[in-house]
């Protein structure tokens, strides 16, 4: 059996294309019922998100051409699309270079933004409505189950994933680079944007015990607060409230400084100079730049925020080439397994073949042998198939071990000598 | 026990390589491999003090070569409390070399005289001090944790978050670790003085020789507690506290080395 992958990416196709090609869950049930014809594309699967369409699937290695023209053909007709249009757009890849794909996208390593965390649970949604359509046999299963051990590998022993590289995530990262921990932490809100919501919703979910919000118009600061169990107050009221807060986001959209350096220094004397995290990502800037130069306070703008993202993003790409060398090993590993799964039965068949030939020449000659008590015949039955087994185990084994070793054609099974 | 000594060397050294290796790859096998081996070392360590006791008879910490190893374990075993209270695996990078160097160097100066009866035969001598090898190896880490301070927060000033950034721990992390081995540097080394302050008496009726090492402690004493009384008064913390954190251990390592230089009553073997 041989794998086949055919898809679009973010790389390889704008999102006019990628849009036309997706499936949502229904198409994709539909779509795989009808690709997967038990003879040309013997399994399959649809992985279909927002950065990628790919249709995996499995065939007689002999067919392995003719199986990728049926899944590009399926993909014109289910997108609508003339034939021979998505030519340009379209990658294919098989066997190795197949598997090796797959554990990259699983891993993250393909991603638009390397390391993100999204992908492996649509790679198991996929895998999910394959299994619901019946078209996910023996090689898929294996070689998804083996996709989600290698996400995991990677997600453990490498740091791709673990620095920030969104500016709302950014307000955790920094808060815990000064606080450690941000269990027991306050975060003050000047301003109730978009983006200021989702840090302090990423601060929650991080341990950060309260929330304080002051909005110029309290009533979506109290929709807001319904959220997190938060307090509103009146952006008047700010200064009674800051000496409290660790973490500020200011994100208010005020002409001018919101925070001023005054403000900031008398509000530490009342913390006795705990250390406090402000992060303005309002443009232009609500919070003083000099407050920057104050002992134990951190400020950040959303340049700097920029520039460590751009920082981690670096940092992701070193980790993403430890997490190449895993996908490597893993991909010679499944290789070698997937020989195995092909090889088993195929030794089965020929142990089977040569126990019928014993068989049958029993049968031709038991005339001649005259009347046998059923102990006698038991024993002319051990005698033909342990010397069978025996004369064929170490031809099998060393069969075997050829067959483990062969590289160039990986996927030709050898011929047995007792067919025909 | 040359033998033991030398295992506890080699085991040091493995944790020391992983130490640092862990905290640039930042790989948790290796860390799991470095703290192992500083346990192991740590054991081997121990046994050599207790051999060496036992063989000599008397308690193995007096000449330079014993100072050494003493503080090297005194160090070890401060390090493993860092460890288990404060998980900040990035103090070993800096702790497993300087621990190897000392018990390296310890082991190279070879033999040394055995102290003289006047020493040994009292206990408030060992006591005095073991009590200021552990001061100075809880002043070594509130060094180590302000000096990580002050790189950190550097970082977080200038927003460069480079390498260090992504490896140090948290700044609140350090700030408390330096403040409590500070805290604890301070009690021991008040109770070191105090102690050999008593066994002088007894011994010579004298309290206090105006030694040069007898000076620089009470320097070093002064310039601790000034630095825990402002910080437990905490108008004063963060850049200010550490730099007198840094400052503080070049005054203990006047203290232990520089004293030798200038002479005195305090040098021996």
């Amino acid at each position: 059996m041989s794998i086949l992958l055919v898809g679009v990416n973010h790389k390889t196709a704008p999102v006019e294309i990628r849009e036309q090609l997706a499936f949502n869950d229904e198409a994709c049930a539909t779509g795989l019922r009808q690709l997967v014809d038990g003879d040309v594309v013997r399994e399959g699967l649809i992985v279909s998100t927002c950065n990628r369409v790919e249709i995996l699937g499995a065939t007689a290695s002999d067919k392995l051409e003719f199986g990728a023209g049926r899944i590009q053909q399926f993909l014109d007709t289910s997108g609508h699309l003339p034939p021979g249009f998505l030519e340009a757009h379209l990658y294919r890849h098989t066997d190795e270079e197949a598997v090796r794909h797959l554990f990259r996208v699983a891993s993250s390593l393909d991603s638009m933004v390397v390391g993100e965390p999204q992908i492996l649970g649509q790679v198991r949604h996929a895998y999910a409505l394959g299994v619901e359509a019946g078209t996910v046999g023996r090689v898929l299963n294996r070689l998804v189950h083996h996709t989600f051990k290698v996400a995991k590998r990677v997600r453990n022993e490498t740091g791709i994933a673990s620095s920030a590289v969104s500016i709302s995530y950014m307000a955790v990262e920094l808060g815990k680079k000064i606080f450690g921990d941000l269990k027991g932490c306050s975060v003050m809100l000047l301003g109730a944007g978009e983006m200021a919501e989702l840090s302090a919703r990423h601060l929650v979910n991080a341990g950060a015990a309260r929330v304080v919000i002051a909005n110029r118009t309290e009533a979506t600061a109290r929709q807001i607060a319904q959220e997190f169990g938060a307090t509103t107050v009146s952006l008047d009221q700010m200064d009674q409230y800051l000496g409290d807060a660790d973490v500020v986001i200011c994100s208010t959209g005020a002409p001018d400084f919101v925070v001023t350096a005054e403000l900031v220094r008398k509000t530490l004397e009342r913390r006795r100079n705990r250390p406090t995290c402000f992060i303005d990502i309002s443009v232009p800037r609500n919070i003083e730049p000099a407050v920057s130069k104050i002992p134990n306070v951190f400020l950040f703008d959303i340049d700097d925020l920029e520039s460590v993202i751009t920082s981690n993003i670096r940092e992701r790409e070193r980790e993403a080439e430890r997490a190449e060398l895993i996908v490597q090993s893993e991909v010679m590993q499944f290789q070698q397994k997937l020989r195995l799964m092909d090889f088993g039965p195929s030794i089965g068949a020929m142990q089977q073949n040569m126990q019928d030939i014993a068989r049958e020449e029993l049968a031709r000659q038991r005339k001649r042998l005259g009347p046998l008590t059923q102990e006698q015949e038991a024993a002319i039955e051990v005698l033909l198939m342990s010397t069978v087994k025996k004369i064929s185990h170490p031809l099998l084994n060393q069969m075997r071990r050829f067959y483990e070793t062969s590289e160039p054609e990986p996927m030709e099974l050898p011929k047995d000598p007792f067919e025909e | 026990m040359r033998s033991l000594l030398l295992a506890a060397v080699a085991a040091y050294l493995i944790a020391a390589i992983h130490s640092i290796l862990a905290f640039v790859n930042k790989r948790r096998s290796l860390q799991r491999v470095a703290e192992w081996s500083t346990a192991a070392g740590f054991i081997l360590h121990t046994s050599a003090l207790v051999a060496d006791w036992v063989i000599d008879g008397h308690y193995p910490l007096f000449s330079l070569r014993e100072a050494l190893s003493f503080l090297a374990w005194a160090l070890v075993a401060l390090y493993c409390v860092v460890l288990y209270k404060y998980r900040t695996q990035a103090v070993g990078a800096f702790t497993m070399p300087l621990i190897s160097v000392l018990t390296l160097v310890a082991l190279l100066i070879g033999t040394s005289p055995n102290a003289p009866a006047t020493f040994s035969a009292t206990w408030l001598f060992p006591i005095h001090t073991t009590l200021l090898i552990f001061a100075y190896a809880a002043f070594a880490i509130a060094f180590m944790a302000s000096v990580m301070y002050l790189l950190q927060e550097r970082e977080l000033k200038l927003k460069t978050f480079g390498a260090i950034f992504h490896r140090l721990p948290p700044l609140t992390t350090v700030n408390e670790l330096a403040t409590s081995a500070a805290a604890l540097g301070l009690l021991l080394l008040t109770l070191g003085i105090v102690s050999g302050v008593m066994w002088s008496s007894t011994r010579f009726g004298r309290y206090w020789r105006n030694d040069p090492k007898e000076i620089f402690a009470l320097l070093t004493w002064l310039l601790y507690f000034v630095l825990i009384v402002y910080r437990l008064s905490a108008s004063w913390r963060g850049r200010s506290a550490a730099w007198l954190g840094v400052v503080g251990f070049a005054l203990v390592l006047l203290t232990f080395f520089g004293a030798r230089l200038l002479g005195g009553y305090h040098v021996f073997g």
